[in-house]
């Protein structure tokens, strides 16, 4: 049974106004550590998300079961649902209907890999490595689709990969992943050499003084900083609840001119998609442009809450993660003219190379204070080279102020996935290029790499 | 579903697995949110399936199926024998030996939360969202959530155990912005509340409109609060942020398969080595931590761990030294020590992971203001804001939503911004006082992280206030 007619099975279940969001996943992680195989997960499920809509009233209930009892049960736990709200001015309504655009995304092959395949791929990461490697291979095929009483009849395939390879052993670490809509674009033993050579020249790492340090971020580093950064700046409920750094600077300089961001879901170098959990098609978003703030993304409730002529963009999330209100799921910062990360390094001069990111941590919204570890590849840079390995480095940096001064940015982009696969599968990523920056701020060293 | 389970172990054993578990979970999750005053969430989720765990050569295979028919069960079962066999490795895994284990539980509970109307509990939230309007405040939440889990976990050695495990919490925030300042504070505990396992009488207890104004009033207050200073000072922490640290600093490097490095490319590994046991320091004498899955009221607490071993306390850091391991029965076979009983699923789709249950740090005597009266200069800290710790476990750096000074003895002037960072052992050693049992309070929280496919786990921390010499605070961008 496919997404669009379990949507539209809750769709008739409902008595009334209703959206009903239904999705699937076909899912196999092979997980592994020290070279192992260890935990090897196969997942199959389908989920159905009702909201009924009485008058100005809004229930939502959830089930994976989807057969005619079980969405007459859940139909009538949505109704409980909006019978026990009260009445709210501000609901916008369900989604108009619309035709999204025709997006990439969906792979065949991709598609058809099954377990022993995921197995295989992940054996070539583990083969290729020259010391003990941790990560795994996961592919999957994932339906999303919306229908509503409003007349919105939208659905989309994916397909998704992921090979990512933590290489380690006393005392040295490395890192590497690739995710890709198509499998065939993802080389597990490239992946897992990529880590293995980076884990190589971190033996021996030094602690440094903490201070602030010119710095280079490889897309890796760079994605997850801008993406902790994003879901309070880059979102509207953000800029309405005045957490976001965007709050009283739409439209003024807040970042160096060579930085400029979109959030752009159709672009097929990321994980496409075409419309949201509301049905609404995907818009590519302006965030910032040549250091200027220039908006946000908005979903159907934040747009009506905003009361300045806003529309949704296309950014509501599943209705259990609207707490965080919409959100930019396929962040893309624009490249530069530097050719190579080592080309970055002489444009630093003297500073620090950082390869990931751990354990991020906001301690400052509206100022865009974010706190965190390096991990898995972590270098001084000297006359212009990447040097001798460092500790693991305790950070405290502005993202404003760490955006403020770019000295430049690589050519090429990565898409680094941002799904760590919690609830139900749905791929997103940063399209990423690596960035030099002025300024970069250690707070403290810590242990060495390595296991 | 037993014969489900019964069946699912029958075709993994035929298609040549050593071992085999099934476990049938049904869990329903309610959730009612409020902002400013208009309901933000009502939702009612339910999810039900099966999940089979084999192990096949020595290698372990999972694989699930939401249809609660033999044929689901059979599938999911020859999928996970399909996968165990294809994993590389030389695998040679092995698991403690655990007598055949048969029971039913139930959490205690005196009104159901799923019994409490829909209505009544937007109603609740609408009261505590309306009690937070104040000045300066821009944004008012507060939410109740409910949450069953019913499983039956049947195993190829003859395990066969039922449990029911309710839920809930509840829990208030506010914003305050003015002058290019944001600030917030929550109660009872921030990130979505406390959880207790328990009926709606822990909701009741509470008091969240009772403690709204105070909650109000502080987030407002902070808008024109001094920054934290940075230097390195005696700090005081509330008992919720205390949890916190426990969690972070405590539970995770305990867990022995990060010991082991098998979470080494998510959530990380730990700075202790399966040597330590017995012998590293890990903090002050005055440091004793208890992993304990009996404690009543507590969301780690229950009969049978996802493996069937039994529920039981153990002692995790007696007076300072580390003396055990968060366990499950392959990694206490390795270790050769325990028997398990910390494995945790996060529901019919997950494998189980070492997880925390309930970890607790025990109290020491004395009051609050017996903490606050030996110190001269110093910080007091309350209520976890932010949370950062590296991968092994040792680098730290919190935050705190509100901070007061503490000069002779007694609290001062309010501060904004609080942040304390540190190196694990060293700031545990630095614990040199924790008040007693009266301050003592059992903390509930349900977004802790780990393994890919990534898994939440419900954890609960008992602490009470302590006190810790040398840290250093307010650590600047």
């Amino acid at each position: 049974v496919s997404a669009i007619e379990v949507a539209r099975a809750a769709l008739e279940a409902a008595d009334g106004d209703a959206e009903a969001v239904a999705h699937t996943e076909r899912s196999g992680l092979a997980r592994f550590a020290g070279s192992e195989v260890h935990q090897p997960t196969l997942i199959e499920n389908t989920v159905v998300t009702l909201r009924v809509v009485r008058d100005s009233r809004a229930g939502v209930a959830t089930t994976n079961k989807v057969d005619s009892d079980g969405l007459a049960a859940l139909a009538r736990r949505a109704s409980e649902a909006a019978d026990s709200a009260p009445a709210d001015e501000t609901f916008p309504g369900l989604a108009p209907p619309s035709e999204p655009a025709q997006v990439e995304g969906y792979d065949e092959r991709t598609a058809e890999l099954g377990p022993d395949d995921q197995a295989r791929l992940a054996a070539a990461a583990i083969e290729a490595a020259e010391i003990p490697v941790y990560g795994f291979f996961t592919s999957a095929v994932s339906e999303l689709a919306v229908a509503t009483t409003t007349g919105v009849s939208v659905e989309q395939r994916m397909t998704d990969a992921t090979a990512l390879v933590v290489a380690a052993d006393e005392g040295r670490s490395g890192y590497a992943e690739t995710t890709a809509w198509r499998s065939g674009d993802v080389d597990p033993a490239a992946v897992a050499r990529e880590a293995s050579e980076k884990a190589a020249r971190t033996k021996g790492a030094q602690e440094l003084e903490p201070g602030s340090y010119r710095a280079v971020l490889e897309p890796y580093a760079f994605a997850d900083l801008l993406e902790y950064f994003s879901h309070d700046s880059f979102g509207g409920l953000g800029l309405l609840e005045e957490r976001s750094y965007f709050s009283g600077r739409l439209g003024k300089r807040i970042f160096d001119e060579k930085i400029s961001i979109a959030d752009d879901s159709l672009d097929p170098r990321g994980l496409p998609k075409a419309f949201d959990f509301e049905g609404t098609p995907k818009q590519r978003v302006q965030l910032v442009e040549a250091g200027v703030a220039r908006g946000v993304v908005w979903d159907r409730e934040t747009a009506a809450q905003s009361k300045n002529g806003a529309a949704s963009t296309g950014h509501a999330l599943p209705v259990e993660s609207r707490d965080w209100g919409p959100l930019p799921y396929a962040l893309s910062i624009a490249p530069g003219d530097a050719e190579s990360v080592e080309e970055l390094a002489e444009l630093v001069g003297d500073g620090i190379y950082i390869t990931r990111l751990h354990y991020l941590g906001v301690l400052h919204p509206r100022e865009g204070v974010i706190t965190g570890m390096t991990r898995d590849g972590t270098f001084r840079i000297r006359d212009g080279k990447i040097a001798e390995p460092l500790v693991n480095l305790r950070f405290t940096v502005a993202v404003p102020d760490l955006l403020g001064e770019v000295y430049g940015l690589t050519r090429t982009a990565a898409l680094v996935n941002s799904q760590n696969f919690y609830g139900e599968r749905y791929p997103y990523g940063v399209l990423s290029p690596a960035v030099a920056a002025a300024r970069f701020t250690i707070t403290g060293v810590g242990s060495k790499p390595g296991i | 579903v037993r014969d489900l389970c019964a069946a699912a172990i029958d075709a993994a054993t035929g298609a040549g697995a050593e071992y085999a578990d099934a476990r049938v979970v049904l869990k329903r999750n309610q959730l009612v949110a409020t902002k400013n005053g208009r309901v933000d969430r009502l939702t009612d989720a339910e999810s039900e399936g099966i999940g089979v765990r084999v192990l096949v050569g020595g290698a372990w295979g999972f694989a699930c199926d939401r249809r609660l028919t033999s044929e689901g069960a059979r599938e999911a079962a020859l999928r996970a024998c399909t996968f165990a066999r294809a994993a590389a490795g030389n695998h040679s895994r092995q698991l403690a030996p655990l007598d055949v284990q048969t029971g039913h539980f139930r959490s205690a509970v005196e009104r159901d939360p799923f019994e409490v109307p829909l209505a009544e509990k937007v109603e609740h939230c609408l009261r505590a969202d309306a009690a937070l309007a104040g000045p300066d405040i821009l944004v008012r939440q507060a939410m109740v959530r409910a949450q069953r889990e019913h499983k039956l976990l049947l195993s190829s050695e003859g395990t066969e155990v039922e449990q029911e495990l309710i839920e809930c919490g509840a829990g208030i925030d506010c914003s305050a912005a003015g002058n290019g300042v944001f600030q917030s504070r929550s109660y009872p505990s921030a990130h979505v509340g406390s959880s207790c396992q328990s009926g709606w009488e822990y909701v009741d207890g509470l008091g969240l409109e009772r403690e709204a104004p105070r909650v109000a009033e502080q987030a407002a207050a902070l808008l024109r609060a001094d920054p934290c200073p940075s230097l390195v000072t005696t700090v005081v922490l509330d008992a919720d942020q205390v949890a916190l640290q426990v969690h972070e600093s405590v539970g995770h490097p305990t867990e022995l398969d990060r010991v082991y490095g098998t979470e080494a490319s998510y959530a990380g590994t730990s700075f202790l080595k399966p040597g330590d046991l017995g012998s590293l320091r890990y903090g002050s004498e005055k440091m004793n931590i208890t992993a304990d899955s009996t404690t009543p009221g507590g969301l780690g607490s229950f009969a049978f761990d996802d493996e069937g071993v039994p529920a039981a306390r153990t002692p995790v850091v007696a007076e300072g030294r580390l003396t055990g391991f968060l366990t499950s029965r392959e990694t206490a076979a390795r270790i050769g020590s325990g028997a398990g009983g910390s494995m945790r699923a996060d529901g019919w789709n997950r494998m189980p992971l070492v997880r925390m249950t309930n970890l607790h740090i025990e109290p020491g005597e004395g009051t609050f203001d017996d903490l606050l009266a030996d110190v001269d200069d110093g910080i007091y800290m309350e209520t976890n804001k932010s949370w950062s710790i590296d991968d092994k476990r040792l680098n730290f750096q919190f935050g705190t939503q509100i901070a007061w000074e503490i000069k002779d003895g007694k609290l001062g002037r309010m501060l904004r911004d609080a942040t304390y960072t540190g190196i694990t052992p060293v700031f545990w050693g630095s614990l040199d006082a924790i008040a007693g049992p009266e301050s003592w309070r059992l903390y509930g929280l349900t977004n802790c992280g780990k393994g890919q496919p990534g898994q939440s786990a419900h954890v609960s921390h008992g602490a009470a206030p302590a006190r810790f010499r040398d840290v250093q605070v307010g650590v600047k961008a």
